[in-house]
């Protein structure tokens, strides 16, 4: 055991494990404490500290403050396959909270052309909201969520439209029953493209055609579906399987009423297990449930809705077969290589996919194709559009005709010399020949004031425009919105909110 | 799980990046051998139909990947060492071989040595099994 005395200066060491009883108490003998350290005196010493207030500070530790890092946070599962794009691609028609419009008429036979009724919104029969998701008519960044119910306004060029669709069906004047139109359908950003497509839809519904749709041009071109050459065909053309068995599928989703009322009547050696007596959704059916034949059966079925007579032996249930309407947007994305190669890794031109042919081939032989009449309509889109020169040219070229320029006058604009136009696009949109109706261009512009007012007269009504719609204010909206672009008009309507009431200050 | 070329890929894997896995198989090779069976780019592994497969795997197996590739940029590496080219001394020194400076930072060269080695193992380890071939061979 060491010794309690300091060897340098005798003075005891404290040592509280010294047995106390054999030393006198230390109040009585006056003793020489020792401090920390010797040479000060004890009454200098520092305050010994206390003993939990010793902070161990380990070797080589910082004393600056450090704060914890965060606890990084567990990470869930990933959402499932396909969830993602499901929220993403999700539309909804409807908002519970948006007041319902008293007095708002449905889109039918008898309103789509009634003149008085410019300008209002007329809103979308609850029975073919399905048949119109079914043709993915409905896009995903539309203002459908605001309101109560889907409702379109009722726009000159709507009215025209509906005039035609009149016409072609053969109720009214029967000198253009079973005509075809085709327009191509352009117009500035917001300006309504899809919805005019919509509508089209919506009447082709209300009139029993039968609606064909590509929804999005670029999906058949972006290289997202298979594809296959056709032997034989020179330059070698691709048939997408998978695109056409969704295209039928939609098809069939959507007029599933007229498809099931019409039955085969033409010769198809190509389908053995279609049935003589079968409906033409059953047909439809054969290209859905196996891709592999789906481009047979889609060519099929287009003969058969084309047919104006039944082939010999088969005329027994023939029935006639109504208008066609054969509507595709954003097809500048069919104006230029597509994303899938030829076997020697060359890029294939969209005009070389068979399917994407057989729709541009329509603008050329749409009244030799469509033999019953119908409606070619293709709108270009703005919001996801590639730049392609060539279109834009021919696009000018079609203006200028439409505008009475000929095509051998020096004004009529062609492309600039080394631009690399392609020769493929400008053939696409010459002049067509013999008895085949030329095909329009159709401009898309803002609504005029009143229609205007009427639009925004429907966000009041709907409880989502607080302030009073009268001709001032409706005029500046007007201007503001670009000349009445409906889809700046939307922005502005369900952004306005009601002005700050001024309280009367009390003296 | 589909078979190409003696490895298991599951169906939900995109084609092309399935096949970037081989070694030797880079964007340019995979996009190409895509573009021949006429397969499209975001085509997952699961889609392809039996025949694609073995087109595939028929094709891969033709072409100079994975240990064969190997094998000749090691072969080619011993070249220079035995040639006694200046290439070949610096790939025996564990140096820079393309002219970097070495004053400083020859730390990154370290990745590209590590690499080397790793397949001069895989070497040793081909030429064990070689001659193990051989001997079973023999023996029979």
């Amino acid at each position: 055991m060491a010794s309690s005395w300091c060897w340098s200066c005798l003075s005891r060491l404290r040592a509280p494990s010294t047995p106390r009883a054999i030393l006198p108490p230390q109040s009585i003998t006056p003793r020489l404490t020792t401090a920390s350290f010797h040479s000060s005196a004890v009454q200098y010493a520092n305050p010994t500290k206390k003993k939990g207030a010793l902070v161990a500070v380990k070797y080589r530790q910082g004393q600056t403050l450090r704060r914890k890092k965060k606890k990084t946070t567990e990470r869930s599962r990933p959402p499932a396959v396909g969830e993602r794009k499901a929220l993403r691609k999700r539309i909804v028609l409807s908002n519970p909270n948006a007041l319902e419009v008293e007095g708002m008429q449905d889109l039918s036979a008898e309103t789509m052309i009634d003149a008085r009724l410019r300008g209002s919104v007329l809103g979308l029969p609850v029975p073919m909201l399905d048949q119109l998701r079914a043709v993915q008519a409905f896009k995903p960044k539309q203002g459908w969520s605001i309101f109560r119910r889907p409702g379109t306004v009722l726009r000159r060029d709507t009215l025209e439209m509906a005039r035609l669709f009149e016409k072609i069906s053969g109720e009214g004047d029967a000198a253009e029953k079973g005509k075809v139109v085709k327009k191509i359908i352009t117009g500035l950003k917001g300006s309504g493209k899809t919805v005019h497509l919509l509508q089209a839809m919506a009447m082709g519904f209300l009139k029993k055609w039968v609606v064909v749709t590509v929804p999005d041009a670029r999906e058949l071109v972006s290289g997202d579906t298979s594809y296959s050459p056709i032997e034989g065909t020179n330059p070698l053309q691709y048939v997408q399987p998978n695109a056409v068995s969704a295209l039928l599928m939609r098809t069939v989703e959507a007029n599933r009423q007229v498809l099931s009322s019409l039955n085969v009547s033409q010769k198809h050696t190509g389908l053995p297990s279609l049935k003589p007596s079968s409906t033409l959704e059953d047909l439809a059916k054969l290209g859905f449930q196996d891709a592999a034949i789906a481009w047979p059966v889609f060519q099929a079925l287009w003969t058969e809705l084309t047919a104006t007579a039944a082939a010999p032996g088969m005329e027994k249930d023939f029935k006639a077969r109504p208008p066609m309407l054969v509507t595709v947007d954003g097809i500048a994305h069919w104006m230029k290589e597509s994303a899938y190669r030829a076997s020697d890794f060359t890029p294939v031109h969209a005009h070389d996919l068979v399917f994407v042919k057989h729709f541009l081939s329509l603008l050329q032989n749409g009244q030799a194709s469509l033999k019953n009449g119908g409606m070619v309509l293709y709108a270009t889109s703005t919001s996801n559009n590639p730049s392609i020169y060539t279109l834009e040219v021919a696009l000018d070229q079609l203006a200028a005709r439409q505008a009475g320029t000929s095509p051998s006058s020096p004004d009529y604009p062609s492309p600039e010399a080394y631009s690399g136009a392609d020769a493929r696009v400008l053939d696409l949109f010459k002049p067509t020949t013999g008895k085949e109706p030329q095909f329009e261009l159709q401009t898309l512009g803002g609504l005029t004031r009143d229609e205007t007012r009427g639009y925004l007269e429907y966000f009041a009504r709907s409880g989502l425009l607080r302030e009073e719609v009268n001709e001032t204010w409706v005029g500046e909206k007007w201007s503001l919105s670009g000349g009445g672009i409906i889809g700046e008009l939307e922005k502005l309507g369900r952004h306005v909110r009601t002005t700050a009431q001024t309280t009367p200050v009390l003296n | 799980m589909v078979f190409i070329l003696g490895v298991n890929f599951p169906e939900r894997n995109l084609l092309k990046k399935s096949l970037e896995t081989f070694f030797g198989v880079g964007g340019h090779t995979s996009s190409r051998l895509l573009a021949r069976f006429n397969i499209h780019p975001t085509c997952r592994v699961g889609e392809l139909a039996n025949k694609q497969v073995l087109d595939l795997t028929a094709v891969l197996s033709d072409m100079k990947i994975e240990n064969d590739l190997r094998r000749e940029v090691l072969n080619d590496i011993k070249r220079l060492k035995e040639t006694g080219t200046y290439r070949g001394r610096r790939h025996a020194l564990g140096l820079p071989v393309r002219g970097q400076r070495t004053r400083t930072q020859v730390g990154c060269f370290s990745f590209a040595v590590s690499y080397i080695l790793r397949l001069d193992i895989l070497d040793t380890m081909l030429g064990v099994f070689g001659c193990f071939v051989d001997m079973v061979l023999m023996v029979s």
